[in-house]
């Protein structure tokens, strides 16, 4: 591929060096004008770069954490899109929009330049030197119990990384949050797979039965799913797959579904044990422990008429495999672990287990794998810091001032800690509150490894490697910046490794054996591996244990509706904008809800039959107040949500951050209540009850829907038929 | 191009019928989109502003109708849901359907065009010609589907829409478009140019998946196909034809059916002949649940 | 009524004339001398005559393809990479002290490119492909290197620092498209019999019969615009 005597970042450089000259080009000249615009050549060129011609490189998303694998295209040393890897068994060359948006990310004009030394409400600027040296000379008499490191998910010789310098300071004090993950899903899993995520088959199932997980819009790894579930649409055996989602509030996921299915929220455990009793296939503890959520029980408590349930129950019982999934809306309850483990039972239940439910790989190198992110870590950190534990913290791609909830007072306890230091993209929230804030390299620019939490097929290391120089020269890789600050104490150690990226290819290269590349040599291994961009792996795979099991099953009875906060808040999950870290990216919020299409701000779902009874219409500005404060929002009034529920999404209501962010929409996260899942102590996010008044105000809420037309011109227009006549496994 | 030329050929520049006699040879460009397993997560739509350097325009413009986006994903939903009188809540979400031009072969916008800036390419496609253009908007009122869009404002440098490093995002293969021009999805001719450019380099044609628009490039459900219609042998031809939609016909196979029938393949607005470059494919859903 | 719709046909007339006019002399133009675009003050000022020219005025007689290598790989054909310059320099002891490779050398030492002015600039909206027209007029047709660049270029290798010669604007292109170059369908290039029905000019069957047909060059609008 290369020239080995050509380093890569000197190449970049040069490339870079007239990609800023050429940018220009493209915009504005309409008339021949001769002598006005630069040209500039490259110093040195290579035989595949050819002016006028893209150039791809493969590297990794970091947007989210699905871990799918990139196609840079780079025109005159500048990234122009982003396009999937079609080598990678995650997004197979498919992207979806939030990760296409990462070239904003890049180029973002709000981007940290500087290291700044903040002192108040003003920063100064610092070199990076003198930035190292601050931070040695906060950590000298610090114990390392004292310190603490906040990150969001981190995986591969990053994680290596970041624990070797944990332990140099004698820290175990790895905080690791990530504020949307399946953190109950997960742990219901183990139990009853004996993995946290195993691999779910959708292309295999003929009926999908989901319970509020909305894996084609922001589920762990939504472009994998997505693909999975064309192929599930277009049948197995010539049976088309169905799929019928089970929420109070439709996502996605939902909106397409065959069948969906409103619940009231918190029931979904009940409705999941009715259906076994409606199947009557279970045998044992279970059929005994089912037995008294009869069809009239369980319809009073959840609100779904008897008639879905037995609905379900058929066609589960005729159709196999199938699969049943437990997501976001079943766990966001103080009992959000039974919810979940009632659902996975169905999976049992139904033979699921080895079918649609499968082992799934992981890498041979566990000190690589991914460091799972939660809420429980939040706060336990948010407890520490409350008791002053911590003189030091550290935080690196979590924005938890944003995202902790309001009961929290986290911002108030991080000023507990003597010196903070953010390593981050933007000045966001939890950047304002640190001492130090050190500014990062884009995904684009930096070096590193992925391993992906949920693999697809087999296991893999993704690499993400520079797609162009750097825009703003003082960033650094937060990998060159952990070995800089290991060398303070372990210089010796680290000597041979001038930067992170050779660190990264050292440790590549001395395993090339067991990833694939014995019989290359080195150079040829590391081209090679650059080059795809995706190290695939057999990888180790942990037989599915986990029985079914139904001791210790509790579900409580459905909550009695609070006088004084009578709905439940649920902190809904845009597609786009997930926890916000992406909401300065002006795609992302121009790219309409797909649900509500309302763009540049936040809005109130609730159910148009509750809105009558509290004369809300759409557009009136309503304050929602929790027992932790209040918000103002403009109401939308959709039929797609339990009238016991209203929800917000999450993701707006930045303070900070940058132009396309900050102002815009309001953050629910704000006003929500500390509830914990009484297992796992992860974050019960939609335990929070609150009351809606009208302010009195009115706006024309911004949205790309119109007014509904005609019906009969709906049905010309967007079409719609029913499965008796069609197969579409004869389809081209 | 000289106005004595376009007098001229008048005739064969305003013609109405795509492919009476003539047929298109060696390309037609078209495409297919299966709402079956559009999921309406809006990945297309950003892949299109990542290509076409589409303006972002901001809270206020899209509040007033500005938004440039070509590609767009519409909704429509059960009409009796959450009214009086009708069902609580939807049995199904939203249709979406995904709508960018069409590409007529009789495309309303052209006829109107007073200044020629819009008209028929010899591929099937439906050209906007940014500096002949004069802004008098005739083509979006003449559209059916309303996916032409007009630059109100001079979006690069009064409304600073590329700020500081944005605009090395832009791509070099597509104008950024000034204030008072109309623009609209061009099925992303700059990759089809370039793939026919090679194609005929190398003397032969362009081979069925060479070339992907940047929205079926995207879409994680692959529900999007593109290709040459005039190729037999391209995954857009056979789909067509399986689906027995025919380019010069103002009404398809499906709609002779009393019956409902196997086929699902239809095109928007076909009574008003257009004759689209779109086929759609009906969205299937579950009876028995 | 009447008299609203004689002055309406008047005026229209008029303007159509007028038109008509307008297009023909703007035609016209790129065969003046007033086309000859500004002279370009360039960092160095390059010889094309010393590289180029022939062997009796002193010239290199250097191929045109040999700096302005991507022009047969792409749409643009860009600027030689400093490397390639220095590649031949730094072996030619004898002009090396001259103050324009001294400057050369200078760049090159600091790695930083040559900011060179753009000479033949078209606007943006305008998607010209140089590699077409070399693969059509040099590969396929086999006609002389410099006479082909100079189609557009004029006659560089007299010259120093570039400079246009042709008018480049639209009628300027269509004229060649138009009048000169017919693009024939025999042998080589698949031209459908159908192709260019839908642009403004008829193709001229030669020989129906020997499925010979002949038609101008692309000429629908989106070919060069973008």
């Amino acid at each position: 591929m290369m020239d080995s005597g050509f380093d890569r970042r000197d190449f970049l450089k040069v490339m870079g060096w007239s990609g800023a000259a050429v940018a220009l080009s493209g915009c504005g000249n309409t008339s021949i004008e001769d002598g006005k615009e630069t040209l500039v050549s490259y110093v040195e060129a290579v035989d595949y770069q050819i002016p006028g011609v893209g150039v791809y490189y493969n590297s990794s998303c970091a947007q989210c954490d699905a871990g799918c694998s990139i196609n840079g295209k780079v025109r005159e040393g500048r990234v122009l899109k982003l396009e999937g890897n079609p080598a990678s068994a995650i997004n197979r060359g498919k992207m979806c929009g939030l990760g296409q948006a990462g070239v904003q990310h890049h180029y973002n004009p709000d981007r940290l330049r500087e290291p700044l030394l903040r002192n108040g409400g003003s920063g100064e600027t610092i070199t990076w030197e003198k930035a190292y040296a601050l931070i040695s000379e906060k950590l000298k008499g610090v114990s390392g119990e004292e310190i603490a490191f906040l990150s969001g998910v981190v995986s591969g010789h990053l994680k290596v990384l970041l624990g070797n310098y944990l332990s140099s300071l004698g820290s175990k004090n790895h905080f690791v949050y990530e504020a949307l993950a399946p953190g109950v899903v997960r742990a219901a899993n183990k139990k009853a797979y004996g993995v946290e995520m195993p691999r779910y088959n959708i292309s295999k199932a003929k009926v999908v039965l989901s319970f509020g997980a909305d894996f084609l819009g922001a589920w762990v790894s939504p472009v994998h799913f997505s693909q999975q579930y064309a192929q599930f649409r277009k049948g197995v055996d010539g049976q088309r797959g169905v799929l019928i989602q089970v929420e109070p509030k439709m996502t996605l996921t939902g909106a397409n579904a065959d069948r969906w299915v409103p619940i009231r929220p918190g029931t979904e455990g009940i409705l999941a044990l009715g259906i076994i009793n409606a199947l009557g296939i279970a045998t044992g503890d279970i059929a005994a422990a089912v037995k008294g959520y009869d069809k009239a029980r369980v319809s009073k408590e959840t609100g779904v008429p008897p008639g879905h349930i037995d609905k379900i129950a058929a066609i589960l019982k005729l159709r196999s495999p199938s699969l049943v999934l437990a997501g976001g809306a079943a766990e966001g309850y103080a009992h959000g672990s039974q919810n979940a483990a009632a659902i996975n039972l169905l999976n049992h239940v139904l033979g699921n287990v080895g079918k649609t439910v499968e082992a799934s790989a992981a890498v041979p190198f566990p000190q690589m794998a991914p460091a799972k992110g939660n809420t429980a870590a939040l706060k336990s950190l948010n407890d520490g810091l409350a008791e002053g534990k911590y003189k030091v913290l550290f935080n690196y791609a979590a924005n938890p001032v944003f995202t902790a909830p309001g009961a929290m007072k986290f911002k108030d306890n991080m000023a507990k800690a003597g010196f903070k230091v953010a390593f981050a993209h933007y000045m966001d929230e939890t950047a304002l509150q640190a001492d130090l804030v050190l500014p990062l390299e884009s995904a684009l620019e930096d070096w590193g490894t992925q391993v992906p939490e949920y693999m697809a097929e087999g296991a893999q290391i993704n690499i993400l490697q520079p797609l162009m120089e750097n825009v703003h020269p003082n960033t650094r890789s937060i990998g060159d910046i952990l070995l800089a600050l290991l060398k303070q104490s372990r210089a010796e150690e680290y000597k041979n490794y001038e930067d992170f990226y050779a660190y990264l290819r050292s440790a590549l290269v001395q395993n090339k054996a067991a990833l694939g590349g014995h019989a290359m040599d080195e150079d040829a291994f590391w081209n090679e591996t650059l080059t795809k961009g995706i190290i695939k792996l057999v990888g180790t795979t942990a037989a599915l244990s986990g029985k079914a099991g139904i001791s210790g099953l509790k579900l409580p009875a459905p909550a009695e509706i609070d006088e004084q906060y009578p709905l439940q808040l649920i902190p809904s999950v845009n597609i786009s904008l997930r926890d916000g870290r992406h909401t300065n990216q002006p795609w992302l919020q121009e790219s309409p809800d797909p649900l509500t299409t309302i763009v540049w701000d936040s809005w109130m779902e609730i159910h148009p039959k509750k809105a009558a009874e509290l004369g809300i219409v759409e557009g009136d500005i309503v304050e929602i107040t929790s027992r932790i404060g209040s918000i103002k929002t403009q109401a939308y009034l959709f039929p797609g949500i339990h009238p016991d529920a209203i929800s917000v999404p999450i993701g707006q209501g930045h303070e900070a951050m940058g132009r396309y962010a900050k102002g815009y929409g309001v953050n629910p996260l704000k006003i929500m209540d500390a509830v914990f899942d009484r297992e796992t102590g992860e974050l019960a996010m939609h335990e929070t009850r609150v009351k809606v008044s009208k302010t009195g105000q009115r706006v024309i809420v911004v949205k790309d829907e119109s007014a509904a037309g005609a019906k009969q011109i709906r049905e010309k227009i967007a079409g719609r038929v029913y499965t008796d006549n069609v197969d579409l496994t004869k389809e081209v | 191009m000289s106005i004595s030329n376009l007098l001229e050929n008048w005739s064969k520049f305003r013609h109405t019928h795509p492919v009476d006699d003539k047929p298109h040879d060696p390309y037609k460009w078209a495409m297919s989109i299966d709402l079956d397993a559009c999921s309406g997560c809006n990945a297309c739509s950003v892949a299109c502003y990542a290509e076409n350097n589409l303006p972002v325009v901001g809270k206020e413009k899209y509040a007033h109708g500005q938004v440039m986006h070509w590609m767009r994903i519409e909704h429509y939903w059960d009409e009796d849901v959450g009214e009086e009188g009708g069902r609580e809540f939807p049995d199904q979400g939203a249709q979406f359907l995904p709508m960018m031009c069409q590409q007529c072969e009789a495309a309303p916008c052209e006829t109107v065009c007073p200044v020629g800036a819009t008209n028929h390419t010899e591929d099937g496609l439906n050209s906007q010609i940014y500096n002949r253009c004069i802004g008098s908007r005739y083509c979006s009122a003449n559209c059916p589907y309303k996916v032409r869009y007009f630059n109100w404002f001079n979006y690069p440098t009064t409304d600073n829409v590329w700020p500081a490093e944005m605009v090395q995002q832009l791509n070099p293969d597509v104008t950024v478009r000034g204030k008072g021009v109309m623009e609209k999805c061009t099925f992303c001719v700059q990759r089809l140019r370039a793939a026919e450019v090679t194609a005929k380099s190398e003397g032969r044609l362009v081979h069925d998946g060479e070339v992907q628009t940047a929205c079926q490039q995207a879409c994680p459900t692959s529900a999007i196909s593109f290709g040459n219609l005039v190729d037999q042998e391209s995954r857009v031809h056979r789909q067509w034809r399986a689906q027995q939609v025919e380019l010069d016909k103002d009404k398809q196979a499906k709609d002779d059916h009393e019956e409902p029938s196997e086929l699902r393949g239809y095109r928007i607005l076909e009574n008003m002949r257009p004759y689209p470059s779109v086929m759609y494919l009906e969205r299937v859903r579950e009876s028995a649940i | 009524m009447h008299r609203f719709l004689r002055i309406t046909v008047l005026l229209t007339g008029l303007f159509a004339a007028f038109s008509i006019y307008a297009a023909e002399s703007q035609q016209s133009v790129p065969m003046t001398e007033d086309s000859l675009g500004p002279l370009v003050e360039q960092p160095i000022e390059f010889p094309h005559n010393r590289h180029a020219g022939d062997a009796d005025k002193g010239g290199m007689q250097i191929n045109c393809m040999y700096c302005h290598t991507y022009a047969r790989r792409s749409a643009v054909a860009g600027i030689p990479p400093l490397q390639k310059c220095i590649g031949c320099h730094q072996s030619i002891e004898s002009v090396r002290e001259t103050p324009r490779i001294k400057k050369l050398f200078e760049y090159w030492e600091a790695k930083k490119a040559v900011p060179w002015k753009k000479v033949h600039d078209l606007p943006d909206f305008v998607r010209f492909n140089h590699e077409r027209h070399i693969k059509r007029f040099i590969e396929q047709q086999n006609r002389p290197f410099q006479e082909v660049c100079g189609y557009c270029h004029g006659n560089v290798k007299e010259m120093t620092v570039a400079r246009r010669s042709k008018g480049l604007t639209m009628g300027w292109c269509a004229s060649c498209h138009q009048k000169d170059h017919t693009v024939v369908a025999e042998g080589g290039t698949p031209i459908g019999t159908q192709a260019y029905w839908y642009t403004f000019y008829k193709p001229e069957v030669e020989d129906a019969s020997a499925g010979v047909l002949k038609a101008k060059g692309p000429n629908d609008c989106w070919r060069c615009h973008k």
